[in-house]
């Protein structure tokens, strides 16, 4: 009997052995991603808000710089039922000062919001990778001028260093090329590198002399095969975390700078710019602040729920 | 430890230059001057001539930036090109006002962040500990001048508790303050909570413990201790936080500080004052580093400074 049940036992054992998928790293890390439920929330909403991005023209019900001078500040249709006079069916979140449609800017702005995390991003990563890896992994004189870059940017507090940068530049011709985006992209990029770099040469640091380094080159890999090929797999869950934070941080920096005036040009729409022109109408009716300073909160909580579920499950010690 | 305070104090005089090297080539490199701006007025070459000799901006860059350099190791920042009066004698006016507000908002929060983040360690997985883990979340992600703005909108226009233009009583500091020590306080819920979670997981905690230690005694003299240093490493760029938020705190609110009148200068391109601000910025920025560098070494014997 008790053999029969051990064999039993052995047996189950060797089916679920034999039944249970094998899943590497990444997809582990993926499973645990989707089960996280404020991820996932996160994940959702970013993609609703990237539809709306893309399709801001066809979904949009006016044109986002479209004045109707007669309409002006109309409030959202549902404030019909706490007593507002100012409402119009045909202004489903009401209208601005200068009687813009204030649905259609704020689809309008997503697109905006929506490149300021991408663009600078990427080539904060493609800088802050080549250098990192170089000054990780050659030393010498990458790494000193690393180090001797990151004393001074340090010493900035970023956002002042990008308030710097885009507001000396207006008025050139890289000020005003696009709206005043491209300097920002100039901006965040040349402020935010320094931290990536920094990273990615700790994380190749401690990589490096691991035998699995020691092993690729015994076998005769050279530099390039071995930092592509073997030190960068391994360093890349810290950089994943840190870019999912480096998005919503890009788009709260085009925010500040356009609240404060000093970002995109007007009348071009974004929610920073929104809620700068509604401050001025705030007393009046606090709408057309009210609705874009709720349009970036949102998106800037759905990236953070996401950068912290990716951190989770990539590096499950660090639960923070 | 002296030679290492001696070191990066030394170390603050080059970076200083570079700060102040990278902020007046910028200005520099900005096209049109900042005189030049009132067209329907046009002035005589020799007014403008007369102004930029007033203002030592008709020498060449590189001689304006040794004559600048010169003038900053003797305390003088040059003249405000708006306001006609020495940029020291601006800054002084409102840095006190800043002070005010940054070291309301650090004292604020301080006191929520600890005391929030060492319950929410504690109490892991409750519902205490995911609602203020969630009020973080929101806290270091929702941008300082969105929150102002709903709370602008509840307390001051709707409710008519708070006044929210200037800085004359103490019900106008309330909502700065709040919102600017906010984030803060919310990343250091944050990294209190993480490192009072690690603390109680070490093999020290459960010898005090096994040794019939009272649970007070053991996480107050035990647990928390050790938790906090990581914490005091934050405070440093905490403080940087507060520095930037407060330009944009003091704007929203009109509050006559440092951060306002530089929002304001950069707006009107008064060069002398972004460069005069941006440097006191830098160094109070260097400063604070320092100070939790040293603290660092102080309260854990275990980190060597070199």
């Amino acid at each position: 009997m008790v053999t029969a049940a051990t064999t039993q036992q052995q047996r189950s054992v060797e089916v679920t052995v034999i039944t249970r998928k094998q899943r590497s790293l990444w997809g582990d890390a993926m499973y645990r991603l989707i089960r996280n439920r404020a991820a996932l929330v996160g994940l959702v909403v970013i993609a609703i808000a990237g539809l709306i991005a893309i399709f801001a023209p066809l979904i949009a019900p006016y044109d986002p710089l479209e004045l109707h001078g007669s309409d002006g500040l109309m409030e959202p249709v549902w404030t019909k039922f706490f007593g507002s006079q100012f409402t119009n069916p045909a202004y489903f979140f009401g209208s601005d000062a200068l009687g813009r449609d204030i649905l259609s800017r704020l689809m309008y702005s997503s697109r905006v919001s929506l490149i300021i995390g991408l663009v600078p991003v990427s080539i904060v990563l493609a800088i802050g990778l080549t250098v990192g890896m170089l000054a990780g992994y050659v030393g010498g004189a990458v790494d000193d001028f690393l180090m001797r870059v990151t004393d001074v940017v340090y010493a900035f507090p970023d956002l002042l260093f990008v308030i710097i940068i885009v507001a000396t530049l207006r008025g050139t011709a890289l000020g005003d090329a696009y709206d005043g985006l491209l300097v920002i992209f100039v901006g965040i990029a040349v402020v935010n590198w320094v931290g990536v770099a920094r990273l990615v040469r700790g994380q190749v640091l401690a990589v490096k002399n691991r035998e699995f380094v020691e092993a690729a080159r015994a076998v005769g890999a050279g530099p390039g095969r071995i930092m592509s090929r073997h030190i960068f797999p391994n360093i890349l869950a810290p950089i994943i975390v840190t870019v999912a934070f480096a998005i919503p941080g890009a788009m709260l920096t085009e925010s500040v700078l356009s609240f404060l005036g000093i970002g995109i040009r007007p009348p071009t729409p974004t929610w920073g710019v929104m809620i700068n022109d509604g401050f001025l109408v705030f007393s009046t009716t606090p709408w057309p602040v009210l609705l874009p300073s709720l349009c970036i909160s949102i998106v800037l909580l759905a990236f953070t729920f996401v950068g912290d579920g990716l951190r989770d499950a990539l590096d499950p010690r660090s639960k923070m | 430890m002296l030679r290492y305070v001696i070191r990066r104090l030394l170390l603050i005089i080059p970076t200083m230059f570079f700060v102040a090297l990278i902020t007046f080539t910028l200005a520099h490199a900005a096209p049109g001057s900042p005189f030049d701006r009132n067209s329907n007025r046009p002035l005589s070459q020799a007014t403008i001539d007369r102004i930029n000799r007033y203002y030592e901006v008709d020498k060449p860059i590189p001689e304006q930036f040794v004559a600048y350099m010169g003038n900053l190791i003797r305390g003088d920042l040059g003249l405000s090109f708006t306001r006609q009066r020495p940029v020291v004698e601006i800054i002084g006016q409102g840095i006190g006002t800043t002070f005010q507000l940054g070291i309301g908002a650090l004292l604020f929060a301080l006191a929520f962040s600890i005391p929030l983040g060492i319950i929410s360690a504690l109490k892991q997985n409750t519902l205490l500990d995911y609602s203020s883990m969630l009020l973080a979340t929101i806290g270091t992600t929702i941008p300082s001048f969105v929150i102002a703005i709903f709370l602008i909108s509840i307390f001051g226009v709707g409710l008519h508790l708070l006044p929210f233009v200037g800085w004359d009583s103490w019900q106008h500091m309330v909502m700065p303050i709040f919102v600017l020590g906010l984030g803060a306080g919310a990343f250091l819920t944050r990294i209190t909570r993480a490192s009072m979670l690690e603390a109680i997981r070490q093999d020290y905690v459960r010898t005090a413990r096994s040794k019939g230690l009272r649970e007070r005694s053991v996480i107050v003299g035990h647990a928390l201790k050790n938790a906090l240093i990581p914490v005091a490493t934050i405070i440093g760029p905490a403080t940087a936080g507060l520095i930037t938020g407060s330009f944009i705190i003091e704007t929203l609110f009109n509050v006559p500080g440092m951060g306002r009148l530089y929002v304001i200068s950069i707006l009107q391109r008064d060069y002398p004052t972004i460069m005069g601000t941006t440097l006191l910025y830098a160094f109070l920025i260097m400063i604070a580093n320092l100070t939790v560098d040293i603290l660092y070494g102080v309260l854990d014997p275990r980190i060597k400074v070199r």
